[in-house]
């Protein structure tokens, strides 16, 4: 097991290596000059400009300014945010934790829904897997800023007594935090239930068709218990690797819902730096996502050879 | 089986897919004709409710919401429709070339593209439009380099298997060229999986494109687009709820007609799902 997820883990450093490369390529690649952008004017006498790119060694071979700049990120130096001035990371990371809060809270709901209608589905069959699948049909076509927006519609024109953008930060009140969280998520996790759903249903109707169920059925278990010991325990595996997936998903329209629910996380610090040309921190949320992305597929390969134990990385 | 029947007939999936996309490519082909008004001429009723004149409204200063959904599903669907092809077209080149030739070219493009598989797409999108800035063309080159990389995998998968095949053996020990192989033996048989994923990335670049749109990143003002005018109808929709139920509607209905004939075509066509 240990071997397994030090493999894992270092496969992820070259991909890691690339990632780094594609966004330092990303923000040198820029229309017009990197020193303009970050003294924030173009109306700079050429001196000056000549100074700051001297400062942020910018004349200097490009290997040379990816290498340096590499060297800083591994002590954790994103560098300056171009508006405020200050290091990147210190305000990244607070509204990292709110970004993760809404994800975590999402992917929950997601698997919840996900996996109680799925279940449903390949249990019942008939009509309500008929239905279970029409609204899935539907609910895969509505966009999170879509479901987001027209909750925020419907709250606004029926019940206005509801306070939908009013974000509590969770150290002020954990409840209230809660439950500021619970329409966004919500909008979130809609599409990505639909996914797991799907695939919840898949992978129950796979293993009631093979040849252990037909015996136990045929030794006359109880079907709640066929169905909660065979057929779910042998279902998780697709169900967590789904999950896992979907977080790429999730993480992206993140920042969709926390700008149109206004919530202080990072899509929404995402959004003012792109509107605002503040590249290092479009740099900065690019890379941590990325990061995150391959640390939970690594998790997911971790948790998908725990639970099925004919899955070996050896 | 003619070419015809294999695509179209016996499928209630398909055929209502086809009748969708019919309508999306009729808004595409002749939006500005169809369009009542002019979808950028102001009037004086501005935030009206439905009437004769004006079936949807108007928006908040008195432009026809009809005639700004048609003419802005047209910007959107053009983007989607011009961007995916040149997504498919170069995940078809580089699917192929990689599957085909396999041996050290295949890892090396592989490996590249699972660094690009690390960004969450929506995001690479916004970097990548942040950093060409937002305008039509940059729109379409941002969708290609986010989609091709998925093509590409799809496409090679097949390749891989089907390569091995002996009429492959069999062409090749007549003499065809390998190029030959590639494009007229080999390309055919994977037409199918890689109409079906082209449909499903038609539904997802409507997602992406509407979007960028709703958060200032699509087409720039004044050409109305669905995102764009989700996101300004917000600022008014107490007043005017069928500004925002109109482009949400639209942006649905295109989603869902590419996902129905991604279905269909799955049907049709025989390929496992996914």
């Amino acid at each position: 097991m240990r071997r397994l997820v030090l493999i894992r883990l270092a496969w992820m450093l070259p991909i890691l290596l690339g990632v780094s490369v594609v966004a330092f390529v990303l923000m040198r690649a820029l229309p017009g000059d990197f020193a303009q952008a970050s003294a924030g004017t173009t109306e700079l006498a050429p001196e000056a400009l000549n100074i700051i790119r001297r400062d942020m060694g910018l004349d200097r071979p490009v290997w040379e300014q990816y290498l340096r700049w590499l060297g800083k990120l591994l002590k954790g130096d994103f560098g300056d945010s171009f508006t405020t001035h200050k290091p990147v990371l210190g305000e990244l990371l607070p509204r990292l934790a709110v970004t993760a809060e809404l994800t975590l809270i999402a992917g929950l709901m997601a698997m919840a829904m996900g996996a109680s209608s799925g279940l449903a589905s390949a249990r019942w069959r008939g009509r309500t897997d008929w239905l279970v699948r029409g609204i899935n049909g539907l609910f895969l076509a509505v966009p999170n800023f879509v479901v987001a927006t027209l909750i925020v519609l419907l709250a606004g024109l029926y019940f206005p007594e509801v306070g939908i953008f009013n974000y509590t930060p969770f150290l002020t009140d954990p409840l209230g935090n809660l439950g500021s969280m619970l329409l966004p998520a919500f909008s979130l996790a809609l599409a990505v239930s639909v996914t797991i759903s799907e695939n919840t249903r898949a992978a129950v109707l796979e293993v009631s068709s093979q040849d252990f169920v037909m015996v136990a059925r045929a030794k006359g278990l109880r079907p709640s218990t066929i169905l909660w010991q065979y057929l779910v325990r042998n279902a998780l595996t697709p169900i967590i690797t789904v999950t896992g997936l979907q977080l790429a998903s999730l993480l992206g329209g993140s920042i969709l819902i926390e700008t149109i629910f206004t919530i202080p996380g990072m899509g929404q610090y995402l959004f003012d730096a792109v509107s605002g040309r503040n590249y290092p921190v479009v740099q900065a949320i690019v890379l941590v996502a990325a990061t995150i992305v391959l640390l939970v597929n690594v998790l997911v390969d971790v948790a998908y050879a725990r639970v099925d134990a004919r899955v070996s990385y050896e | 089986m003619s070419e015809r029947q294999r695509l179209g007939g016996g499928n209630a999936m398909m055929s209502v897919g086809l009748l969708m996309l019919a309508s999306l490519v009729a808004i595409t082909l002749f939006g500005t004709l169809i369009a009542p008004y002019n979808p950028s001429e102001t009037s004086a009723d501005s935030l009206a409710g439905p009437t004769a004149a004006h079936w949807l409204g108007t928006d908040s200063i008195g432009r026809d919401l009809l005639s700004r959904l048609i003419v802005g599903g047209r910007t959107t669907l053009l983007i989607t429709f011009v961007a995916v092809t040149l997504a498919v077209c170069c995940g078809l080149v580089l699917g192929l070339f990689c599957g085909y030739v396999g041996g050290l070219a295949d890892q090396v493009v592989m490996r590249i593209l699972d660094v690009v598989f690390a960004f969450p797409v929506f995001l690479l999108a916004i970097a990548v439009v942040a950093a060409l800035g937002p305008s039509v063309p940059n729109l379409i080159l941002t969708i290609a380099i986010v989609y091709t990389p998925r093509l590409a995998r799809v496409v090679r998968g097949p390749v891989l298997s089907v390569k091995r095949w002996d009429h492959v053996e069999a062409a090749r020990s007549v003499g065809v060229s390998e190029f030959n192989i590639a494009t007229r033996h080999v390309l055919p048989l994977i037409v199918s999986p890689v109409l079906v994923e082209t449909s499903l990335t038609l539904a997802q670049t409507i997602f992406t494109i509407t979007a960028l749109s709703f958060l200032g990143l699509g087409p720039p003002p004044p050409d109305p687009n669905w995102g764009a005018m989700l996101s300004e109808a917000r600022q008014f929709m107490e007043l005017a709820p069928l500004a925002v139920i109109g482009p949400a509607a639209a942006i649905v209905f295109a989603t869902l007609t590419f996902i129905v004939l991604a279905n269909g075509l799955r049907e049709r066509l025989d390929v496992a799902s996914r």
